[in-house]
């Protein structure tokens, strides 16, 4: 054993709203299932918290294939937020998650207003999630998704309508693809949302020169993965100025030292995503890498960290 | 097909293991041999069941590449692949001593029905990579086999020697004639199909050549089960990246596959080859 394990454990809790975590690190929305398809690689009760694959009220198909392709440093996607229902999804996934010692934050989405309240209302009456992640940011659906996003008006409108169907901490998801996202923070701040977590993907494409055709079957997708890490630092680190609400920051993590770096800039809770597809321990790996860090440099609390960036 | 044939039961759930490279031979134009030392995904993998590699680490974001088992000697699982882009380029410069790691066994590999004496493979280009371990198992169980494989030349005729040491008999087909005959693998395919001697077709190619024999067993009565390929994130059923469409709605190519009874694809009109 070497001297810095010796000294004391750091504190890793951190509180989003109401919701405690035992550490920092959640997974990101629709990089990790439901989390049991993980559960092969992952002790998942060692997680912050298991965010899950976006739910909506009826299934959805997705996108057509090819819906992946690989970039610099990340991915496009443009899965589409294929799921099966919600009403599966409380049968099948939130049934099994419950039954593990582990926060469930639930993403939800809807091609209206009032269809992201009604899959929280069903959830709510089916024992309810620890936390909801709205997805107002996914851009690779037509109508819904980002289209809720990228503008104050239908942001606060559906931050609303979610917040009126439950008590429960509400963390709303940003988008990045918009000229000001600190606006559209303070809108669903002032709207009852309890945290923002950001960024979901970047709009982007992909070509292959040969075939002169796009390399996704939808044309464009979303971009994540390292390619989008400073984005999403820029991002968080304004929002979280601007804010007094927690922040929940994603956006290419895939070490420990890239989750110090967003809990510098202001995040609360770090999200892994794109980096499981790669080492599906990932999540493992930063918590330990975390703790190790802040043993290391005698910071007691994790919680310490944010927002600490000097500058 | 027996309704047994359609469910398979859970394999050995998928570890995580770092594998020393053995060999990384060149076998023909463009297509290498990747021997890796994985005691463990050895002990597990089924034939037709896949292994996801990380084929490089560290310097620069790469997605893993899945790749089907073509053999398991002893501790060592045996890959084939094509250089066909960034993952299998960075693949073809490994070196003996390097380690990556893999994830596996993974997905569902191939299921003999229950009554089933003779099984024919058909092997289009790098889709024998699956086939080759199968028809170990097979000649094993004292299956018939017969195979008809197909390449765009001789030298590209991987796992050849395999085939022709344990089936009864194997049919050629080359694009320019250079062995076998001239033309494509449905050729022989479809003569060893209605030779009503095979009762169950197993095929891995191109997707148009596994549709073409799909279609074949399905007029002349036989099941049939092909291996599918598609781009891939996770591996784990997660990403919803690999899905394919089937009369039971989207599955995934990772967990439900890769190996799918034939008679449930829909197949897609326009394909896009991947290239990984």
């Amino acid at each position: 054993m070497n001297a810095a394990d010796q000294r004391p454990s750091p504190d890793m809790r951190v509180r989003l709203g109401t919701l405690e975590l035992r550490n920092p690190v959640m997974t990101a929305s629709g990089t990790f299932g439901s989390g049991r398809e993980f559960s092969d690689f992952v002790d998942l009760e060692r997680l912050g918290a298991v965010v899950t694959k976006g739910v909506s009220m009826e299934p959805w198909p997705g996108n057509d294939s090819p819906r992946i392709a690989e970039t610099a440093s990340g991915m496009l996607n443009s899965i589409g937020l294929q799921n099966p229902g919600v009403e599966r999804f409380v049968e099948r996934d939130l049934a099994w998650l419950r039954t593990l010692d582990v926060p469930v934050v639930v993403n939800v989405s809807g091609h209206s207003t009032g269809e992201y309240a009604r899959v929280i209302e069903r959830i709510e009456q089916a024992g309810g999630a620890d936390a909801y992640e709205v997805n107002i940011s996914c851009p690779n659906v037509d109508a819904g998704g980002m289209v809720f996003g990228t503008a104050c008006g239908p942001a606060s409108e559906v931050t609303r309508s979610c917040r009126a169907a439950t008590q429960r901490p509400l963390i709303v998801k940003l988008s990045p693809n918009v000229t000001d996202v600190v606006e559209i923070a303070k809108a669903v701040a002032s709207e009852g949302a309890d945290a923002v977590a950001l960024i979901n993907t970047l709009l982007g494409m992909a070509i292959d020169a040969e075939s002169r055709r796009p390399k996704l079957a939808r044309v464009v997708g979303g971009l994540s993965g390292p390619a989008i890490k400073p984005i999403a630092l820029r991002m968080v680190w304004q929002v979280a100025a601007a804010l007094d609400i927690p922040v929940v920051g994603m956006g290419g993590i895939t070490t420990a030292e890239d989750a110090v770096e967003f809990m510098l800039a202001g995040a609360s809770g770090v999200a892994i995503g794109t980096a499981n597809f790669v080492d599906p321990t990932t999540t493992l790996r930063v918590i330990d890498g975390l703790t190790t860090w802040c043993r290391e440099r005698d910071v007691a609390r994790v919680a310490d960290l944010i927002g600490a960036l000097e500058t | 097909m027996t309704g047994e044939a359609h469910t398979h039961p859970r394999s050995h759930p998928p570890v995580l293991e770092s594998t020393p490279v053995v060999v990384n031979d060149r076998v023909a134009e463009g297509i290498g041999l990747l021997v890796l030392d994985a005691p463990l995904v050895a002990t597990h993998v089924q034939p037709g069941q896949f292994v996801h590699l990380r084929v490089a680490e560290g310097t620069d974001f790469i997605l893993r590449r899945p790749f089907s088992v073509h053999r398991v000697v002893g501790g060592r699982i045996e890959i084939l692949y094509q250089v066909l882009g960034r993952g299998t380029r960075q693949m073809s410069e490994l070196e003996q001593g390097d380690v990556i790691d893999v994830v596996g066994p993974l997905g569902n590999g191939w299921t003999l029905p229950d009554d089933a004496s003779h099984a024919l493979l058909v092997a289009g280009g790098l889709g024998a990579a699956p086939l080759g371990m199968w028809a170990e198992r097979l000649a094993e169980r004292g299956v018939a086999v017969s195979v008809a494989q197909g390449a765009p030349y001789s030298e590209r005729l991987v796992a050849r020697e395999l085939f022709e040491r344990v089936a009864r008999r194997v049919e050629i087909a080359t694009d320019d004639g250079s062995a076998g005959e001239r033309g494509f693998v449905t050729g022989p395919a479809e003569r060893l199909i209605r030779s009503g001697e095979v009762e169950v077709v197993f095929a891995c190619g191109p997707e148009r050549m596994q549709q073409a024999v799909a279609n074949l067993a399905a007029a002349a009565g036989i099941p049939c089960q092909v291996s599918l390929e598609r781009l891939m994130a996770c591996g784990i059923g997660a990403c919803l990246s690999c899905v394919v469409s089937t009369t039971e709605g989207l599955k995934r190519a990772c967990v439900d596959g890769p190996v799918f009874d034939a008679s449930t694809i829909k197949w897609e009109s326009s394909e896009v080859p991947p290239k990984h």
